[in-house]
């Protein structure tokens, strides 16, 4: 007997021990604490989430982030690999359409409570606002953005054509092209041949063609616009861009061509926002280049819209709800955007943020004027070739016919559009 | 591992049954062969059931027939990954076992230095296919590479550009995997060759027959089981080649040098297709297994033969 005493007694008081951390929590005492994944390991991502996490901590939270590094999709392997285990991270990388598909598979956070608290809704544009809350719930929140579709011209390049100021429309992009190309600018576009750049000079030309024919082709699938004549068109202009760059570039990336660029032996780069980042880390100078919104053949700029958010996945552990919210206060928070884009080289999510003090560039100002310009005539579209517009199995059988048309020149524009809306049906 | 064998040998131990003394050299082999076997078995299993769901980002049951086939076979990727294969096996296979069978007779002509010339030889074969394609691919690249170099060196007008021309990138797969492994084939031949009873060849010398004559009508037949060991062994690294082709081409230009083993890993893990990626998987081990079991038979009849003989 005496000895069952002890026992319960035991045992009520590891019951006692157990229930006070959880009134402790109930008080808000508990220390916020965030498990997050994300492929930003190096470079100015890598900075960029690293100051993040040290405003997290200065918050009095827990930062536990594990980058994966490399493509998104092996950020996705990993995060696949936790769902299935049955212990997602509390907050993780992903963006676009893939937020809906993921969130289909394991249990999310409903954001909405704070995302209202911080009338977070009215300063986010509205075609982005939808990839956040696929259920009509806010469970991911938007980070950054960038535009996929820049255009940097290399002042050597333009000197040597004697061209003052970029093109405009697809008809001047193609004259200041030839007129490179007789000034002795050796290749006149800088492009590198991965699959995601040879998707972007599809999504560039069609957009810039038809921002409503993008719409409807690219991110509704429509059939009959599939098959229309803008997409023709944009594969014709693409075949003009393929026709100026160096064919040895092979699968390489841009990256590798930016000194030819900066030299003026190459002149035009069609590449995101990022490449202004990369352009600097490399040690050339603002001057160097000039950054303008990409060839839009009615005059006013077509933003191809690629952002970067974080999803938050429902875990049980008080401080990793505590940290949940903590984060989404954060990502959120106008000083925090501004800290991010300015290391990274986006521009910020909410359209709030003034651009014109110190620590932003030029070039991220015209992005955010761009964006105004193309939300206010309905011109900011979604990007296919960074994963925006479709889910990544769509994308990528799109952007496999993209990529073997870049390199196959005998494959011509009609072809093209039957193989597009071929790849389209066979993967629905 | 030679420890518990050893201990298990050691003479003067206490006389104990047989069985008890050779436990271990059981457990050393039996424990680890089962647990690969139902390790594969298990997977192949799972794969191929995986294969007939609606599968996309994680596995899930359902029932779709043979849709996930249907797609895959009907996909540009898989069928230009079907065509590179044949054409891939069937140049890397025979002109390895070419290069190698030419290295082992020059290797057996008893000349000085053999083992310096031997182990240059094998050693690609050390190497891992990635730094192997990686090394390839600066080395076959236009502007970097041969091309430039003969250039600099003053001829102009030569041109080597296969690794970006897509009608020839292929071939530049098939030059990096002999280079990789047609050591395998000479060391393996010329095992074959020293194997070669003496007696037979001086008997034919004897006769007459010169060198030509010797290795084409009496050496090179007894070699007909190593080619064939050979073949099968580098046929089925030509199915599942994937490292060497990642790092050399990534299946570019375009998807002009796909190969199966990258369409399973792509659809898998790129495009979240989980279904469709494991029919893909099954498909490649049918194509694995039309290699194998003919294989497997014909060593059958030969032990029958060898038996009743």
């Amino acid at each position: 007997m005496p000895i069952t005493t002890t026992r319960r007694r035991l045992l009520a008081g590891s019951a006692a021990a157990l229930a006070l951390p959880a009134f402790a929590r109930a008080q808000g005492a508990v220390k916020p604490r965030l498990t997050a994944i994300s492929q930003w390991s190096a470079g100015s991502d890598g900075a960029a989430i690293t100051a993040l996490g040290k405003k997290f901590e200065e918050k009095g939270g827990i930062w536990q982030h594990s980058p994966v590094p490399g493509f998104t999709t092996e950020m996705m392997n990993k995060l696949r690999a936790q769902i299935i285990a049955g212990d997602p991270p509390a907050c993780s990388q992903l963006k676009g359409p893939e937020i809906a598909a993921w969130s289909k598979i394991a249990p999310t956070v409903d954001l909405d409570a704070v995302v209202a608290a911080a009338g977070y809704e009215k300063v986010v544009a509205p075609d982005l606002a939808k990839l956040h809350k696929p259920g009509g719930k806010w469970i991911a929140l938007p980070l950054q953005i960038y535009s996929t579709n820049m255009l940097f011209l290399s002042k050597r390049a333009m000197d040597k054509a004697k061209a003052d100021k970029p093109p405009v429309t697809w008809a001047d992009f193609n004259d200041l092209a030839e007129k490179m190309k007789t000034a002795g600018v050796t290749f006149p576009v800088a492009n590198g041949g991965t699959r995601a750049d040879d998707g972007q000079k599809f999504e560039a030309s069609l957009a810039g063609i038809s921002p409503t024919a993008y719409r409807a082709a690219a991110m509704n699938l429509d059939k009959k616009a599939l098959e229309g004549p803008e997409i023709k068109a944009a594969f014709a202009q693409m075949r003009k861009i393929t026709n100026w760059m160096d064919p040895n570039v092979g699968a390489q990336p841009y990256a590798i061509n930016l000194k030819r660029f900066v030299d003026g032996d190459m002149g035009m780069l069609i590449m995101g926002g990022w490449a202004q980042g990369v352009l600097r880390n490399a040690g050339f100078k603002l001057d160097d280049f000039v950054i303008a919104p990409g060839p839009s053949d009615n005059g006013k700029p077509v933003f191809l819209l690629n952002a970067d958010a974080f999803i938050f996945w429902q875990r049980k552990e008080p401080d990793l709800q505590a940290g949940q919210m903590l984060m989404a206060q954060l990502v959120m928070d106008p000083a925090i955007q501004t800290m991010y884009s300015q290391i990274t080289g986006s521009i910020p999510v909410r359209t709030d943020v003034d651009l014109s003090g110190e620590g932003w560039s030029d070039g991220q100002r015209r992005t955010a004027a761009a964006l105004k310009d193309a939300v206010a005539s309905n011109q900011a579209v979604l990007s296919l070739a960074h994963n925006m517009a479709q889910e990544n199995g769509l994308t990528a059988a799109m952007i496999d016919v993209f990529t073997e048309y870049a390199k196959n020149k005998t494959i011509t524009p009609d072809q093209a559009v039957t193989r597009l809306a071929e790849a389209v049906e066979g993967s629905r | 591992m030679t420890d518990a064998v050893s201990t298990a040998t050691r003479p003067g131990w206490p006389a104990t049954s047989d069985m008890v003394r050779r436990l271990p050299e059981y457990l050393m082999i039996w424990v680890p062969l089962l647990l690969s076997a139902a390790h594969l078995i298990s997977f192949s299993i799972w794969t191929i059931w995986i294969s007939f769901t609606p599968s996309t980002l994680v596995p899930v049951t359902g029932w779709v027939g043979l849709r996930n086939y249907n797609s895959v076979l009907a996909s540009r990727n898989w069928q230009i990954a079907f065509d590179n294969l044949l054409l891939f096996g069937i140049a890397f296979v025979l002109l390895s076992l070419i290069t190698g069978l030419v290295l082992a007779i020059l290797l057996d002509q008893r000349i000085r230095g053999e083992n310096v010339l031997r182990t240059i030889f094998l050693y690609p074969l050390a190497v891992s296919f990635v730094v192997t394609g990686t090394v390839w691919s600066w080395l076959l690249n236009p502007g970097i590479g041969i091309e430039k170099l003969v250039h600099d060196l003053g001829w102009s007008s030569f041109h080597f550009d296969w690794l970006v021309n897509r009608d020839m990138a292929i071939w530049t797969i098939v030059i990096a995997a002999i280079w990789q492994s047609s050591g395998f084939a000479m060391a393996l031949f010329l095992a074959g060759l020293r194997s070669v009873d003496t007696d037979i060849i001086r008997a034919a010398q004897i006769d007459g027959a010169g060198p030509i004559r010797t290795y084409w009508r009496v050496i090179l037949p007894t070699l007909w089981p190593i080619t064939i060991t050979v073949v099968v062994v580098q046929l089925q690294f030509a199915i599942s080649a994937f490292d060497l082709v990642r790092a050399l081409t990534n299946g570019g230009p375009g998807i002009a040098t796909q190969l199966p083993a990258l369409v399973v890993y792509d659809l898998m893990f790129q495009r979240s297709q989980l279904g469709r990626g494991a029919a893909a998987a099954v498909l490649m081990l049918l194509i694995l297994l039309a290699v194998l079991l003919p294989y497997a038979a014909w060593r059958y009849v030969q032990r029958r033969q060898a038996a009743h003989a």
